[in-house]
């Protein structure tokens, strides 16, 4: 495997960590600056499928990583392609859609603007500060998720945990 | 005009070296492929190139315009225009009913190219911005659109600019730009999916590194 595209799994990955991270350990995650920033599932799910007879299945509204639907693709070892997160880091709060398989992030909605700030100029510096943001937060997180995962002993110990727990699920 | 507070982004990786937003190599090589109006055309045809955010024209780039002081906000315009589809049909239908049979492959052409000519001159092109943040820091592009042809157009047209291909990202360029140790980076060519056990398959669990390393696991995932 040399080329970009067929490392989509290790996206997929990723994000099927969020989810067993959030439920067993929470959601906040330590960032640069010792700052911290807490993430969660919004409505929308999407599960790549486990092998070639099988369909990608997309879970909408509600709170779909509760659902039965959710909770047996997990069971069955599917990985989560796609996710709408939401993100707070203090004041600021993004939601957008994670693509876990190229790493991109879609419909991506920005804090709300400070009232203090004055015309457009400054707004806008303020609105693409925060797309800049939005990125290095994913990425900080993918990163620590990195960490674990490009270790010859994933598979032996933080897989096996959360192999049980998708199995539980 | 303010930026955008909502939307769609695909990053890439800057791979070369662009001028400076203060030099007057930025604002010569945008201004070398600024957009040109196609709005007289009687051609169809597209037109692509920069504009700012303060001209929508593509005759001015003022640093102000551009400069959002963590990156440069970089502005394409596409205008396209194209012979309405419907009034192709309606011409169409008039010269079959007084010539009393269908038109041949020619006529149709010839049709088309006449109605081009004098129909085009008066129809205004579609106009669409898509608009990019550039991160000189970060060596980063941030594109507003995840369109396939969007992107291939913006790609272009930044290698036809500053001569720099841009490359985007995904989960493995992403993973070598993070700042991982050697050990890691180097373990990237050798990690294969994790074959996640299906329910009732006890087992499975304890044999994953075993699952998840064989050729079959490998094969199943590509």
């Amino acid at each position: 495997m040399s080329d970009g595209a067929s490392f989509g799994f290790l996206g997929e990955e990723f994000l099927t960590w969020l989810w067993f991270r959030l439920e067993t350990e929470g959601g906040d995650f330590d960032i640069d600056g010792g700052r911290s920033v807490g993430i969660s599932f919004d409505d929308y799910l999407r599960l790549a499928p486990a092998g070639e007879q099988e369909t990608t299945q997309t879970l909408r509204a509600g709170t779909p990583t509760r659902t039965a639907e959710a909770r047996a693709g997990l069971q069955n070892g599917r990985r989560l392609q796609e996710a709408k997160l939401v993100t707070a880091l203090g004041e600021l709060q993004w939601q957008f859609v994670l693509d876990g398989t190229t790493m991109t992030l879609r419909s991506i909605k920005l804090p709300d603007d400070d009232p203090e700030l004055g015309g457009p100029e400054e707004k806008s510096r303020e609105r693409a500060a925060n797309f800049v943001l939005i990125h290095e937060i994913v990425e900080q997180v993918y990163a620590q998720f990195l960490r674990l995962r490009l270790q010859p002993s994933y598979l032996q110990q933080e897989a096996e945990a959360q192999a049980n727990w998708m199995a539980s699920s | 005009m303010l930026f955008k507070r909502s939307g769609s982004v695909v990053t890439y990786f800057v791979d070369g070296k662009i001028p400076a937003i203060t030099s007057d190599d930025f604002t010569a090589a945008l201004a070398n492929h600024r957009f040109r109006t196609i709005e007289t055309a009687a051609n169809e045809e597209s037109s692509i190139g920069w504009v700012s955010a303060g001209d929508p024209t593509g005759d001015s780039f003022e640093v102000e315009d551009l400069d959002l002081d963590l990156g440069v906000w970089l502005r394409v315009r596409v205008d396209k225009k194209k012979l309405p589809a419907a009034w192709l049909q309606i011409h169409r239908a008039t010269a079959e009913r007084s010539a009393g049979r269908p038109l041949s492959v020619r006529e149709r052409r010839e049709l088309k190219e006449d109605l081009c000519e004098r129909l085009l001159p008066r129809t205004l092109p579609s106009v669409q911005f898509i608009d990019a943040l550039w991160l000189p820091k970060q060596s980063r592009v941030l594109l507003f659109s995840t369109s396939k042809s969007v992107r291939e157009e913006f790609e272009k047209l930044f290698f036809k600019t500053f001569a720099v291909a841009l490359e985007p990202v995904d989960p493995r360029s992403l993973a070598e730009h993070l700042g991982l140790g050697r050990e890691a980076l180097a373990y990237l060519d050798e990690v294969a999916p994790v074959n996640w056990p299906s329910r009732g398959d006890a087992r499975a669990i304890s044999t994953l590194a075993e699952r998840s390393t064989s050729p079959e696991a490998m094969e199943i995932e590509n």
